[in-house]
Protein backbone atom coordinates (compact mmCIF):
# COMPACT_ATOMS: atom_id res chain seq x y z
CA UNK A 1 0.00 0.00 0.00
CA UNK A 2 1.18 3.89 -0.43
CA UNK A 3 1.92 5.90 2.45
CA UNK A 4 -0.31 6.77 5.23
CA UNK A 5 -0.37 8.62 8.45
CA UNK A 6 -0.94 7.77 11.93
CA UNK A 7 -2.75 8.88 14.34
CA UNK A 8 -2.60 7.41 17.35
CA UNK A 9 -6.04 7.01 19.88
CA UNK A 10 -4.42 5.95 23.26
CA UNK A 11 -2.10 3.06 22.39
CA UNK A 12 -3.96 1.66 19.12
CA UNK A 13 -2.15 3.47 15.59
CA UNK A 14 -4.54 4.08 13.47
CA UNK A 15 -3.37 4.60 9.63
CA UNK A 16 -4.71 6.67 6.89
CA UNK A 17 -3.46 6.13 3.80
CA UNK A 18 -2.69 9.30 2.03
CA UNK A 19 -3.85 8.19 -1.60
CA UNK A 20 -7.40 9.35 -1.01
CA UNK A 21 -9.79 11.98 1.05
CA UNK A 22 -11.36 11.57 4.23
CA UNK A 23 -14.56 13.38 5.29
CA UNK A 24 -15.29 14.80 8.67
CA UNK A 25 -17.95 11.98 9.43
CA UNK A 26 -15.20 9.27 9.54
CA UNK A 27 -15.23 8.19 6.26
CA UNK A 28 -12.81 7.50 3.69
CA UNK A 29 -13.13 9.03 -0.42
CA UNK A 30 -11.52 8.10 -3.43
CA UNK A 31 -12.38 8.72 -6.52
CA UNK A 32 -13.55 6.11 -9.08
CA UNK A 33 -14.42 8.01 -12.50
CA UNK A 34 -17.50 10.00 -12.11
CA UNK A 35 -17.77 8.85 -8.24
CA UNK A 36 -16.56 9.09 -5.05
CA UNK A 37 -16.08 5.46 -3.21
CA UNK A 38 -16.44 5.85 0.95
CA UNK A 39 -15.46 3.73 3.38
CA UNK A 40 -14.83 4.14 7.25
CA UNK A 41 -11.33 5.28 7.83
CA UNK A 42 -9.43 3.13 10.91
CA UNK A 43 -10.84 5.83 13.59
CA UNK A 44 -14.41 4.98 13.08
CA UNK A 45 -13.14 1.16 12.65
CA UNK A 46 -11.52 1.59 16.00
CA UNK A 47 -14.82 2.71 17.63
CA UNK A 48 -17.15 0.54 15.75
CA UNK A 49 -14.41 -2.69 16.56
CA UNK A 50 -16.82 -6.04 14.71
CA UNK A 51 -19.10 -5.00 12.46
CA UNK A 52 -22.18 -7.13 12.68
CA UNK A 53 -24.78 -5.80 10.84
CA UNK A 54 -24.90 -3.42 7.87
CA UNK A 55 -28.53 -1.67 6.54
CA UNK A 56 -29.39 0.79 4.03
CA UNK A 57 -32.67 2.57 4.10
CA UNK A 58 -32.10 4.57 0.47
CA UNK A 59 -31.79 3.03 -2.97
CA UNK A 60 -28.88 3.09 -5.12
CA UNK A 61 -29.86 6.31 -7.88
CA UNK A 62 -31.17 8.32 -4.56
CA UNK A 63 -30.39 11.89 -4.59
CA UNK A 64 -28.94 12.46 -1.61
CA UNK A 65 -28.37 15.58 0.78
CA UNK A 66 -25.32 15.94 2.36
CA UNK A 67 -25.84 14.20 5.76
CA UNK A 68 -29.32 12.93 4.93
CA UNK A 69 -29.95 9.39 6.74
CA UNK A 70 -28.46 6.46 4.44
CA UNK A 71 -28.99 4.00 6.89
CA UNK A 72 -27.11 2.26 10.28
CA UNK A 73 -24.79 -0.39 11.69
CA UNK A 74 -24.47 -2.21 14.20
CA UNK A 75 -21.35 -3.35 15.82
CA UNK A 76 -20.10 -5.16 19.10
CA UNK A 77 -19.42 -1.75 20.80
CA UNK A 78 -22.07 0.26 18.93
CA UNK A 79 -25.08 1.36 17.06
CA UNK A 80 -25.32 4.03 14.86
CA UNK A 81 -27.24 5.41 11.94
CA UNK A 82 -25.27 6.41 8.84
CA UNK A 83 -25.52 9.89 6.76
CA UNK A 84 -24.44 10.78 3.69
CA UNK A 85 -20.68 12.34 3.69
CA UNK A 86 -21.35 14.56 0.57
CA UNK A 87 -24.06 15.33 -1.52
CA UNK A 88 -24.67 13.57 -4.97
CA UNK A 89 -26.21 10.54 -6.53
CA UNK A 90 -25.80 7.23 -4.58
CA UNK A 91 -24.80 4.74 -7.25
CA UNK A 92 -24.29 1.84 -5.92
CA UNK A 93 -23.49 -0.29 -2.13
CA UNK A 94 -20.80 -2.73 -2.06
CA UNK A 95 -22.67 -5.49 -2.50
CA UNK A 96 -20.07 -8.30 -0.70
CA UNK A 97 -21.29 -6.25 2.80
CA UNK A 98 -25.04 -7.16 3.02
CA UNK A 99 -24.88 -10.70 3.91
CA UNK A 100 -21.61 -10.42 5.75
CA UNK A 101 -19.96 -7.08 6.77
CA UNK A 102 -16.65 -8.26 8.29
CA UNK A 103 -15.26 -7.19 5.20
CA UNK A 104 -14.90 -3.77 7.02
CA UNK A 105 -13.42 -5.34 9.68
CA UNK A 106 -10.64 -7.05 7.80
CA UNK A 107 -9.88 -4.30 4.83
CA UNK A 108 -11.90 -1.23 5.64
CA UNK A 109 -9.90 0.74 3.00
CA UNK A 110 -10.13 -1.95 -0.03
CA UNK A 111 -12.98 -4.53 -0.29
CA UNK A 112 -14.53 -3.02 2.91
CA UNK A 113 -15.70 -0.37 0.76
CA UNK A 114 -19.62 0.80 1.86
CA UNK A 115 -20.69 3.09 -1.39
CA UNK A 116 -20.20 5.42 -4.22
CA UNK A 117 -22.13 8.61 -4.51
CA UNK A 118 -21.73 10.10 -8.04
CA UNK A 119 -20.43 13.50 -7.58
CA UNK A 120 -18.21 16.57 -9.27
CA UNK A 121 -14.64 16.86 -7.81
CA UNK A 122 -14.88 18.35 -4.27
CA UNK A 123 -12.25 21.10 -3.67
CA UNK A 124 -10.40 20.75 -0.46
CA UNK A 125 -12.59 22.33 2.68
CA UNK A 126 -11.05 25.71 3.10
CA UNK A 127 -11.79 27.18 6.96
CA UNK A 128 -14.82 25.77 8.78
CA UNK A 129 -16.51 24.46 5.17
CA UNK A 130 -18.10 21.52 6.37
CA UNK A 131 -19.07 20.09 2.95
CA UNK A 132 -15.48 19.67 1.30
CA UNK A 133 -12.86 16.62 1.46
CA UNK A 134 -9.69 16.70 3.21
CA UNK A 135 -6.54 15.43 2.80
CA UNK A 136 -5.05 12.43 5.23
CA UNK A 137 -2.83 15.45 6.76
CA UNK A 138 -5.90 17.69 6.90
CA UNK A 139 -7.87 14.65 8.63
CA UNK A 140 -5.46 13.96 11.41
CA UNK A 141 -5.52 17.78 12.65
CA UNK A 142 -8.86 17.18 12.65
CA UNK A 143 -8.64 14.50 14.64
CA UNK A 144 -6.97 15.99 16.67
CA UNK A 145 -9.37 18.27 17.43
CA UNK A 146 -11.79 15.84 17.75
CA UNK A 147 -10.14 12.99 20.04
CA UNK A 148 -10.53 14.36 23.05
CA UNK A 149 -14.32 15.21 23.15
CA UNK A 150 -14.91 11.53 21.06
CA UNK A 151 -13.58 10.21 24.54
CA UNK A 152 -15.60 12.18 26.74
CA UNK A 153 -18.75 11.24 24.71
CA UNK A 154 -18.35 7.54 24.77
CA UNK A 155 -17.26 7.32 28.78
CA UNK A 156 -20.14 9.74 29.16
CA UNK A 157 -22.41 7.22 27.15
CA UNK A 158 -20.94 4.54 29.31
CA UNK A 159 -21.26 6.38 32.51
CA UNK B 1 -52.02 -34.30 19.27
CA UNK B 2 -51.53 -30.94 18.29
CA UNK B 3 -49.68 -29.14 20.66
CA UNK B 4 -51.16 -26.05 22.37
CA UNK B 5 -48.39 -23.88 22.80
CA UNK B 6 -46.19 -22.93 20.04
CA UNK B 7 -43.05 -21.42 20.76
CA UNK B 8 -41.77 -18.94 18.35
CA UNK B 9 -37.70 -18.21 17.84
CA UNK B 10 -37.66 -15.10 15.19
CA UNK B 11 -33.78 -14.79 14.64
CA UNK B 12 -32.34 -11.49 13.93
CA UNK B 13 -31.20 -10.17 10.70
CA UNK B 14 -27.87 -9.14 12.31
CA UNK B 15 -24.27 -11.28 12.36
CA UNK B 16 -23.68 -10.85 15.78
CA UNK B 17 -23.23 -14.40 17.21
CA UNK B 18 -23.96 -13.55 21.08
CA UNK B 19 -27.68 -12.90 19.42
CA UNK B 20 -27.49 -16.37 17.32
CA UNK B 21 -26.07 -18.15 20.21
CA UNK B 22 -28.71 -16.47 22.54
CA UNK B 23 -31.56 -17.71 19.98
CA UNK B 24 -30.16 -21.47 19.34
CA UNK B 25 -29.82 -21.80 23.26
CA UNK B 26 -32.99 -20.71 24.01
CA UNK B 27 -34.53 -22.59 21.10
CA UNK B 28 -32.46 -25.88 22.80
CA UNK B 29 -33.59 -25.54 25.98
CA UNK B 30 -37.42 -25.01 25.22
CA UNK B 31 -37.51 -27.77 23.27
CA UNK B 32 -35.73 -30.22 25.45
CA UNK B 33 -38.69 -29.52 27.96
CA UNK B 34 -40.29 -31.90 25.10
CA UNK B 35 -43.75 -30.73 25.72
CA UNK B 36 -43.54 -27.48 23.86
CA UNK B 37 -43.25 -26.99 19.90
CA UNK B 38 -40.64 -24.93 18.92
CA UNK B 39 -40.16 -23.16 15.63
CA UNK B 40 -37.09 -21.09 14.62
CA UNK B 41 -38.17 -18.71 11.60
CA UNK B 42 -36.43 -15.34 9.98
CA UNK B 43 -36.69 -12.25 11.37
CA UNK B 44 -40.70 -11.30 11.85
CA UNK B 45 -40.10 -7.69 9.97
CA UNK B 46 -39.23 -9.34 6.98
CA UNK B 47 -41.25 -12.33 6.47
CA UNK B 48 -43.42 -12.49 3.49
CA UNK B 49 -47.26 -12.61 3.68
CA UNK B 50 -46.93 -15.96 1.57
CA UNK B 51 -44.23 -17.93 2.99
CA UNK B 52 -43.85 -20.87 4.96
CA UNK B 53 -43.24 -19.20 8.25
CA UNK B 54 -45.94 -17.33 8.23
CA UNK B 55 -48.07 -19.94 6.25
CA UNK B 56 -46.97 -21.85 9.34
CA UNK B 57 -48.23 -19.44 12.10
CA UNK B 58 -51.48 -19.13 10.78
CA UNK B 59 -51.89 -22.66 11.16
CA UNK B 60 -50.70 -22.70 15.25
CA UNK B 61 -54.14 -21.92 17.11
CA UNK B 62 -53.05 -21.88 20.48
CA UNK B 63 -50.93 -19.94 22.23
CA UNK B 64 -48.31 -18.36 21.09
CA UNK B 65 -45.06 -17.53 22.92
CA UNK B 66 -43.01 -15.68 20.33
CA UNK B 67 -39.33 -14.26 20.96
CA UNK B 68 -38.15 -11.87 18.34
CA UNK B 69 -35.66 -8.80 18.39
CA UNK B 70 -38.43 -6.58 18.53
CA UNK B 71 -40.50 -4.42 21.06
CA UNK B 72 -43.25 -6.82 22.01
CA UNK B 73 -45.86 -4.34 20.48
CA UNK B 74 -43.97 -4.09 17.30
CA UNK B 75 -43.71 -7.94 17.30
CA UNK B 76 -47.59 -8.52 18.18
CA UNK B 77 -49.09 -5.95 15.62
CA UNK B 78 -47.10 -7.27 12.96
CA UNK B 79 -48.40 -11.03 13.80
CA UNK B 80 -51.70 -9.29 13.50
CA UNK B 81 -51.47 -7.89 10.19
CA UNK B 82 -50.64 -11.05 9.26
CA UNK B 83 -53.98 -13.04 10.39
CA UNK B 84 -52.66 -13.78 13.44
CA UNK B 85 -54.29 -12.34 16.29
CA UNK B 86 -54.77 -12.99 19.92
CA UNK B 87 -55.16 -11.59 23.05
CA UNK B 88 -51.73 -9.90 24.09
CA UNK B 89 -50.07 -11.70 26.97
CA UNK B 90 -48.12 -9.92 29.62
CA UNK B 91 -44.85 -11.13 30.08
CA UNK B 92 -42.34 -10.34 32.77
CA UNK B 93 -39.26 -9.85 30.73
CA UNK B 94 -38.92 -6.54 29.04
CA UNK B 95 -36.20 -4.30 29.03
CA UNK B 96 -36.24 -2.03 32.12
CA UNK B 97 -37.31 0.63 30.91
CA UNK B 98 -39.56 -0.72 28.34
CA UNK B 99 -43.10 0.00 30.15
CA UNK B 100 -45.73 -2.86 30.69
CA UNK B 101 -47.81 -3.29 27.57
CA UNK B 102 -50.61 -3.37 29.73
CA UNK B 103 -50.32 0.39 30.73
CA UNK B 104 -50.73 1.35 26.77
CA UNK B 105 -54.31 1.12 25.99
CA UNK B 106 -55.50 2.82 29.22
CA UNK B 107 -56.58 6.16 28.32
CA UNK B 108 -56.44 8.97 30.36
CA UNK B 109 -59.13 8.61 32.84
CA UNK B 110 -60.00 12.69 32.74
CA UNK B 111 -60.63 12.28 28.96
CA UNK B 112 -63.74 11.20 27.87
CA UNK B 113 -63.24 7.07 26.63
CA UNK B 114 -61.88 6.79 22.86
CA UNK B 115 -63.36 3.92 20.84
CA UNK B 116 -60.00 2.59 20.08
CA UNK B 117 -60.08 -0.39 16.55
CA UNK B 118 -59.52 -3.20 18.50
CA UNK B 119 -63.02 -2.01 20.64
CA UNK B 120 -64.78 -2.70 17.76
CA UNK B 121 -62.90 -6.20 16.74
CA UNK B 122 -63.11 -9.82 17.95
CA UNK B 123 -60.07 -11.39 18.70
CA UNK B 124 -59.46 -14.68 19.24
CA UNK B 125 -59.22 -15.86 23.11
CA UNK B 126 -55.97 -17.48 22.92
CA UNK B 127 -53.10 -15.46 24.34
CA UNK B 128 -49.78 -14.10 22.55
CA UNK B 129 -47.07 -13.25 24.41
CA UNK B 130 -44.63 -11.47 22.63
CA UNK B 131 -41.02 -11.41 24.30
CA UNK B 132 -38.26 -9.01 23.18
CA UNK B 133 -34.87 -11.15 23.07
CA UNK B 134 -33.00 -8.16 24.37
CA UNK B 135 -34.61 -8.60 27.26
CA UNK B 136 -34.12 -12.22 27.54
CA UNK B 137 -30.54 -12.13 29.40
CA UNK B 138 -30.39 -15.35 30.71
CA UNK B 139 -31.79 -18.36 29.64
CA UNK B 140 -32.90 -19.46 33.07
CA UNK B 141 -35.01 -16.69 33.47
CA UNK B 142 -36.88 -17.40 30.01
CA UNK B 143 -37.52 -20.95 31.05
CA UNK B 144 -38.83 -19.81 34.43
CA UNK B 145 -41.18 -17.18 32.70
CA UNK B 146 -42.33 -20.05 30.17
CA UNK B 147 -43.44 -22.11 33.22
CA UNK B 148 -45.10 -18.94 34.18
CA UNK B 149 -46.89 -18.32 30.78
CA UNK B 150 -48.03 -22.19 31.05
CA UNK B 151 -49.46 -21.96 34.24
CA UNK B 152 -51.19 -18.41 33.62
CA UNK B 153 -52.89 -19.89 30.46
CA UNK B 154 -53.80 -23.21 32.72
CA UNK B 155 -51.36 -25.49 29.74
CA UNK B 156 -48.63 -26.44 32.70
CA UNK B 157 -47.39 -29.70 31.31
CA UNK B 158 -48.54 -31.97 34.45
CA UNK B 159 -45.88 -33.02 36.83
CA UNK B 160 -45.80 -36.98 35.31
CA UNK B 161 -46.01 -35.94 32.04
CA UNK B 162 -42.80 -33.97 32.98
CA UNK B 163 -41.11 -36.84 34.44
CA UNK B 164 -41.81 -38.54 31.40
CA UNK B 165 -40.31 -36.52 29.08
CA UNK B 166 -36.78 -36.40 30.86
CA UNK B 167 -34.56 -38.14 29.34
CA UNK B 168 -36.05 -39.19 25.81
CA UNK B 169 -39.06 -37.00 25.27
CA UNK B 170 -37.26 -33.73 24.15
CA UNK B 171 -38.17 -33.07 20.75
CA UNK B 172 -35.92 -30.94 18.31
CA UNK B 173 -36.66 -27.73 17.42
CA UNK B 174 -37.64 -26.83 13.31
CA UNK B 175 -35.82 -24.05 11.88
CA UNK B 176 -38.07 -22.76 8.82
CA UNK B 177 -36.36 -20.84 6.24
CA UNK B 178 -38.03 -18.51 4.21
CA UNK B 179 -36.44 -16.97 1.40
CA UNK B 180 -36.30 -13.12 2.71
CA UNK B 181 -35.47 -9.57 2.00
CA UNK B 182 -34.87 -6.35 4.33
CA UNK B 183 -38.27 -4.94 4.59
CA UNK B 184 -39.18 -1.47 5.72
CA UNK B 185 -43.24 -0.55 6.72
CA UNK B 186 -45.22 0.62 9.23
CA UNK B 187 -47.81 -1.55 11.40
CA UNK B 188 -50.80 -0.25 13.23
CA UNK B 189 -50.97 -0.50 16.97
CA UNK B 190 -55.11 -1.33 16.67
CA UNK B 191 -54.80 -0.96 20.21
CA UNK B 192 -53.98 2.52 20.08
CA UNK B 193 -55.47 3.75 16.87
CA UNK B 194 -59.41 5.33 16.86
CA UNK B 195 -59.14 5.13 12.86
CA UNK B 196 -58.82 9.26 12.84
CA UNK B 197 -57.19 8.81 8.95
CA UNK B 198 -54.47 11.55 9.60
CA UNK B 199 -52.34 8.28 8.23
CA UNK B 200 -54.15 7.92 5.04
CA UNK B 201 -54.36 12.06 4.26
CA UNK B 202 -50.81 12.32 5.02
CA UNK B 203 -49.09 9.77 3.26
CA UNK B 204 -48.54 10.36 -0.52
CA UNK B 205 -47.27 6.89 -1.10
CA UNK B 206 -50.76 4.85 -1.11
CA UNK B 207 -49.29 2.62 1.65
CA UNK B 208 -52.39 2.75 3.58
CA UNK B 209 -56.09 1.74 2.81
CA UNK B 210 -59.43 1.13 3.85
CA UNK B 211 -60.69 -2.66 4.61
CA UNK B 212 -64.93 -3.66 3.96
CA UNK B 213 -65.41 -2.30 7.20
CA UNK B 214 -64.10 1.60 6.66
CA UNK B 215 -61.35 0.49 9.37
CA UNK B 216 -57.21 1.91 8.17
CA UNK B 217 -55.55 -0.92 7.26
CA UNK B 218 -51.93 -0.87 6.10
CA UNK B 219 -52.58 -1.68 2.51
CA UNK B 220 -49.74 -1.79 0.47
CA UNK B 221 -46.49 -2.12 2.67
CA UNK B 222 -43.83 -2.70 0.05
CA UNK B 223 -44.86 0.81 -1.62
CA UNK B 224 -43.44 2.52 1.99
CA UNK B 225 -40.20 4.72 1.67
CA UNK B 226 -37.32 2.65 2.96
CA UNK B 227 -36.20 5.08 6.35
CA UNK B 228 -39.17 7.35 6.17
CA UNK B 229 -40.96 7.20 9.31
CA UNK B 230 -43.13 10.49 8.84
CA UNK B 231 -46.67 9.06 8.94
CA UNK B 232 -45.78 7.76 12.82
CA UNK B 233 -44.79 11.66 13.68
CA UNK B 234 -48.10 12.81 12.63
CA UNK B 235 -50.41 9.97 13.89
CA UNK B 236 -52.15 11.66 17.09
CA UNK B 237 -52.03 8.07 18.51
CA UNK B 238 -48.41 7.30 18.30
CA UNK B 239 -50.37 3.93 17.07
CA UNK B 240 -47.97 4.02 14.16
CA UNK B 241 -44.89 1.49 14.76
CA UNK B 242 -42.23 1.14 12.67
CA UNK B 243 -40.77 -2.40 14.04
CA UNK B 244 -36.88 -1.05 12.50
CA UNK B 245 -36.78 2.09 12.94
CA UNK B 246 -34.05 3.14 15.01
CA UNK B 247 -35.82 5.43 17.41
CA UNK B 248 -37.39 3.29 20.01
CA UNK B 249 -40.61 5.68 20.33
CA UNK B 250 -40.67 4.99 16.78
CA UNK B 251 -39.90 1.20 16.92
CA UNK B 252 -42.33 0.33 19.70
CA UNK B 253 -41.26 0.83 22.59
CA UNK B 254 -43.81 1.14 25.23
CA UNK B 255 -41.90 4.29 26.37
CA UNK B 256 -38.73 5.43 25.16
CA UNK B 257 -35.42 4.02 26.25
CA UNK B 258 -31.99 4.32 26.27
CA UNK B 259 -29.98 1.83 23.25
CA UNK B 260 -27.91 -0.81 25.18
CA UNK B 261 -24.66 0.24 22.93
CA UNK B 262 -23.22 3.16 22.38
CA UNK B 263 -24.68 5.30 19.55
CA UNK B 264 -22.23 7.02 17.84
CA UNK B 265 -24.75 8.44 14.86
CA UNK B 266 -23.27 11.96 15.92
CA UNK B 267 -19.97 10.79 14.67
CA UNK B 268 -21.43 9.97 11.55
CA UNK B 269 -22.87 13.25 10.60
CA UNK B 270 -26.02 12.78 12.69
CA UNK B 271 -27.80 16.39 12.49
CA UNK B 272 -28.91 17.98 15.73
CA UNK B 273 -32.93 17.26 16.62
CA UNK B 274 -33.80 21.50 16.38
CA UNK B 275 -37.52 21.27 14.50
CA UNK B 276 -41.03 19.76 15.89
CA UNK B 277 -42.19 16.70 14.45
CA UNK B 278 -44.92 17.86 12.05
CA UNK B 279 -42.01 19.45 10.48
CA UNK B 280 -39.51 16.91 10.74
CA UNK B 281 -42.14 14.64 9.33
CA UNK B 282 -43.25 16.83 6.41
CA UNK B 283 -39.60 17.33 5.84
CA UNK B 284 -39.02 13.59 5.50
CA UNK B 285 -42.11 12.72 3.24
CA UNK B 286 -40.86 15.22 1.04
CA UNK B 287 -37.57 14.25 0.82
CA UNK B 288 -38.98 10.57 -0.76
CA UNK B 289 -41.21 12.36 -2.80
CA UNK B 290 -38.39 14.69 -4.38
CA UNK B 291 -36.52 11.54 -4.35
CA UNK B 292 -38.77 9.04 -6.01
CA UNK B 293 -39.63 12.01 -8.52
CA UNK B 294 -36.04 12.11 -9.43
CA UNK B 295 -35.94 8.23 -9.99
CA UNK B 296 -39.24 8.59 -11.94
CA UNK B 297 -37.98 10.36 -14.43
CA UNK B 298 -35.83 13.81 -14.72
CA UNK B 299 -38.57 15.99 -15.06
CA UNK B 300 -40.89 17.12 -12.49
CA UNK B 301 -44.10 15.01 -13.12
CA UNK B 302 -44.99 14.88 -9.29
CA UNK B 303 -45.43 18.38 -7.83
CA UNK B 304 -43.47 20.22 -5.59
CA UNK B 305 -43.55 19.20 -2.23
CA UNK B 306 -45.56 21.74 0.41
CA UNK B 307 -44.81 24.78 2.63
CA UNK B 308 -40.74 25.31 3.23
CA UNK B 309 -39.84 21.46 2.44
CA UNK B 310 -36.84 21.13 1.31
CA UNK B 311 -37.05 19.96 -2.49
CA UNK B 312 -34.52 19.03 -4.74
CA UNK B 313 -32.40 22.38 -5.13
CA UNK B 314 -31.65 23.06 -1.72
CA UNK B 315 -28.37 20.79 -1.63
CA UNK B 316 -26.97 24.10 -0.19
CA UNK B 317 -29.00 24.29 3.03
CA UNK B 318 -27.60 21.62 4.47
CA UNK B 319 -24.36 22.88 5.25
CA UNK B 320 -25.55 26.69 5.42
CA UNK B 321 -24.58 27.94 9.04
CA UNK B 322 -24.25 24.21 9.96
CA UNK B 323 -21.95 23.50 13.02
CA UNK B 324 -19.62 20.95 13.17
CA UNK B 325 -21.55 18.02 15.04
CA UNK B 326 -18.51 17.72 17.70
CA UNK B 327 -18.36 21.56 17.88
CA UNK B 328 -22.19 21.10 19.29
CA UNK B 329 -20.98 18.20 21.57
CA UNK B 330 -18.11 20.35 23.36
CA UNK B 331 -21.05 23.11 23.89
CA UNK B 332 -23.24 20.64 24.89
CA UNK B 333 -20.57 18.81 27.04
CA UNK B 334 -19.49 21.61 29.13
CA UNK B 335 -22.82 22.00 30.28
CA UNK B 336 -22.70 18.68 31.85
CA UNK B 337 -19.96 19.73 33.49
CA UNK B 338 -17.90 16.43 33.49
Amino acid sequence: MSDSLVFMMGQFEATFPTDRQYARNHMWARRQDSAYRFGFSAYAVRLLQDVYFLDWIVDPGTQLQQRQEIGSIESKKAEASLYAPIAGRLSAFNPELLDDPSAINVDTYGIGWLFEIRSPILDPPVGDETSGLMSARQYIAYLDQVWVVTQRTIKGQLA
Amino acid sequence: MKPEITVVVSQGPSHDPTKRSREHEIADRLSGRGDLEVLVVPHLNDLRPDGDSLGALRQRTGHLIVFSWLYPRAAHWILDRHRISGQRGTTRLHLDTDGEPSDETSSDPQQEPVERVIDTRTVPTRAIYCIDLRACTSADAVLQEVEHILTETGMRASRSSMAASEGNGSRPWRSIADDIQRRWYPVIDFGRCTNCMECIDFCLFGVYGIDESDTILVEQPDNCRKGCPACSRVCPENAIIFPQHKSPAIAGASSSIDGLKVDLSQLFGKPEPDQHSRQVAQQERDQQLAASANQSSDSSSIAPPSQDAPGRDTSDDTSDGMNDDLDKLINALDQFDL
